[in-house]
């Protein structure tokens, strides 16, 4: 093969290359009910099943599974078996969004549960209402989804950037650090974390003193580390979270860039999933804690127990997030009585029911569900385990801001 | 800076690594082993393990020789028969090989992403002209180095290094002049697969250890040999440092831009020298 062939050949194989990484696939999958009588609720549950989010996409697929077994042992929802309709994606919006048009025009769900990230809800949002569905928003924080871009079919069950936000600013005063470094993913839940936590920062008399960015999927921190190093900063705000947050620590690690912070406080970067993975690095680190295993209510150990028992693992926010959106779903069913698309979405109008979290309500003004946040720390149990010590919750009130008049429904 | 130069050639010394083989692989074959980033991968999955095991030195062996072992498998089973075929057909079964690859690795490791703690030799920092280093990052710059050199002096020195030269710029010829060219080939797989083992070992602690981490680098080394010259191993070494460095400079000075560095750089190179840096016209 001569040189220049060579190379058409080379270029056309890196094009093929970009093109092939760009689409995801998809399969179909359920879950079978028994037990229970009558036409079945469907639900489609689409989480990623490729890249840096996969393992996030399949603890949100377990909860959702888990929760409807619990759902058909119990009887089902309204006596009716709940069957889900599972589909894969890469966490891209137009395969996101061809998964969800099959899911309702093919497979008959009217109900959309386990997509992950922002945009994705974002892209999906503009079409529910012609595909007659509703969506339960587990994982997408960000703002603007219950702000300007809020639609009347798309419910948030996780807690916005901004709650968490407001959660952390609520103890930043408390914390060590005037000077504060952001490293965050670039991508709109790190830069309105970011914006966030500026303003917070500010109106705590804390500086921040830079802030960078760095593309999602990244695997090389160097650059980033080493100016943070340099930035003066004696405290840290990080928005890298799955496979990027682990390599950013574990590099943070190596340059020895922790030991410089009076505070490294983490906004979704450590979690119960990578304490093991992640080790002593990151003992003494704060985070953001959107679920709190250990909440003292009957509905959350029923929960905890049960999950446990099904896949031997304790649930950590993403499972619990997911399986409020179950919660949530089948409260709205219920309440309903009927499972049709219009009746569950009038009847979830300022609901509030008792949940894993606590007593909740539906704010109908934006469709955000209102339940606390804590911060906790990173420590050593008893154990010798890793496990979060809750330092601080703040109830709905403190960390939910009015809906915003952007907002119309 | 200097720390940020040494990122720069850290980067740069993992995409050498990686590259020279893709570029033995490709020169000889004139296959686009899609397969490579996850042969990377495999080599950093395996190297975990054995660390975790044994210990990491044996590791940085066990990497390179068991890549060397599962790239002898892809020449004899498939390189070699389907030889013949268009070389687009064989590009999409590597691409398909690595699919499957990164799944038998899920279900083995599952999809979290692990990491690796370098040996307590090489833990710490250690000061290079004043500024402050970590000790794994320069260790995997000098070995990637001495692969370097070692590679060069093998191909360019020795009588096998001299087949694979013939072989790489003329199949036909070289055959017909008594070099069985099929031994080459094997070989040549095998050191492109123990490269990718080696890379894999070295980005264990270096970087982190995740199903994806081949994707996620393959297109990158896939320009990095284009832009070194289809098929030129000592390009590839070149163009792999050199981008290592621009990217992790464009990151300071253009950060919003530096995604597209490999992309820009793919195609100024091919208009300034259509053949690559060191690839030879046609």
């Amino acid at each position: 093969m001569n040189a220049k062939k060579k190379i058409a050949y080379s270029m056309s194989a890196v094009a093929l290359m970009a093109l092939v990484t760009s689409c995801g696939g998809t399969e179909g999958g359920g879950d079978a009910a028994g037990g229970t009588e009558g036409e079945p609720i469907k639900i489609a549950v689409i989480p990623p099943t490729s890249g840096a989010l996969a393992e996030f996409g399949t603890a949100s697929r377990e909860a959702w599974e888990y929760a409807a077994k619990e759902a058909n042992d119990n009887g089902g929802i309204l006596g009716r078996p709940v069957e889900l309709v599972i589909k894969d994606t890469d966490a891209s919006a137009n395969t996101t969004l061809q998964a969800v048009r099959e899911a309702v025009t093919q497979d008959g769900a009217n109900f959309i549960g386990g997509v992950m990230t922002s945009t994705e809800h974002n892209a999906i949002a503009q079409q529910l209402e012609g595909l007659n569905a509703l969506n339960f928003n587990s994982n997408g924080k960000d703002d603007a989804l219950t702000g300007a871009d809020c639609k009347p079919n798309s419910y948030r069950i996780v807690q916005s950037n901004l709650m968490d936000i407001n959660a952390l600013a609520d103890s930043l005063a408390e914390l060590p650090g005037e000077t504060w470094a952001i490293q965050a993913v670039d991508y709109s839940t790190g830069h309105d974390a970011a914006a966030a936590f500026t303003e917070a920062a500010e109106a705590a008399g804390k500086e921040v003193v830079t802030e960078q960015f760095a593309p999602l999927n990244t695997t090389e921190f160097g650059t980033y580390i080493t100016e943070l190093k340099n930035s003066g900063a004696d405290a840290l705000f990080s928005v890298e979270y799955g496979a990027d947050g682990v390599a950013f620590v574990n590099q943070a690690d190596q340059f020895g860039l922790t030991d410089q912070f009076d505070t490294v406080l983490g906004f979704n970067m450590v979690s119960e999933p990578l304490f093991e993975t992640l080790g002593d690095r990151i003992v003494g680190f704060k985070n953001n804690v959107g679920y709190d295993v250990n909440a003292d209510n009957e509905s959350n150990q029923s929960f905890v127990e049960g999950f446990e028992e099904e896949y031997g693992e304790t649930p950590y926010y993403v499972h619990a997030d997911n399986y409020l959106a179950a919660q949530t779903l089948f409260a709205g069913i219920e309440e309903a009585g009927s499972s049709e698309t219009e009746a569950v979405r009038e009847a979830l109008k300022d609901l509030s029911f008792d949940s894993i979290v606590g007593e909740v309500t539906v704010r109908s003004d934006d469709n955000q569900l209102l339940r606390p946040s804590q911060i906790g720390e990173v420590v050593e149990g008893e154990d010798g385990e890793l496990e979060f010590e809750i330092l601080t919750t703040a109830d709905a009130s403190v960390t939910t801001p009015e809906a915003s008049d952007e907002c119309t429904m | 800076m200097i720390a940020q130069l040494l990122n720069g050639i850290a980067l740069g010394s993992l995409y050498m690594v990686l590259s020279s083989g893709l570029a033995m692989i490709y020169g000889l074959r004139g296959v686009t082993n899609f397969a490579h980033g996850s042969l990377y991968m495999a080599g950093a999955y395996v190297a975990m393990s054995v660390s975790a095991n044994v210990n990491f030195w044996v590791a940085l062996l066990a990497a390179p020789l068991v890549l060397a072992i599962v790239g002898a498998s892809l020449e004899l089973i498939f390189f070699r028969s389907l030889q013949d075929r268009n070389h687009i057909e064989v590009g999409l079964v590597t691409f398909g090989l690595s699919m499957i690859l990164e799944r038998v690795i899920v279900l083995v490791w599952g999809e979290q992403t692990h990491t690796v703690s370098p040996p307590e030799l090489l833990t710490g920092s250690m000061s290079i002209l004043g500024a402050s280093y970590p000790t794994y990052r320069i260790f995997l710059i000098v070995v990637a180095l001495v692969m370097a050199a070692a590679l060069v002096g093998w191909v360019q020195y020795t009588r096998t290094g001299l087949y694979v030269r013939a072989a790489s710029r003329d199949v036909q010829a070289a055959s017909v002049l008594g070099i069985n060219v099929d031994r080459v080939s094997l070989i040549v797989v095998c050191v492109g697969g123990a490269l990718a083992g080696l890379a894999g070992a070295l980005a264990a602690p270096y970087i982190s250890v995740s199903p994806t981490m081949g994707m996620q680098i393959l297109i990158t080394v896939l320009i990095v040999v284009v832009v070194g010259g289809a098929g030129s191993i000592g390009g590839a070494m070149v163009a792999g440092m050199a981008l290592g460095v621009l990217q992790t400079m464009g990151n300071i000075w253009v950060p919003a831009l530096a995604a597209l560095i490999p992309f820009v750089a793919l195609v100024v190179v091919l208009l300034w020298r259509p053949q690559g840096i060191a690839g030879k016209k046609a």
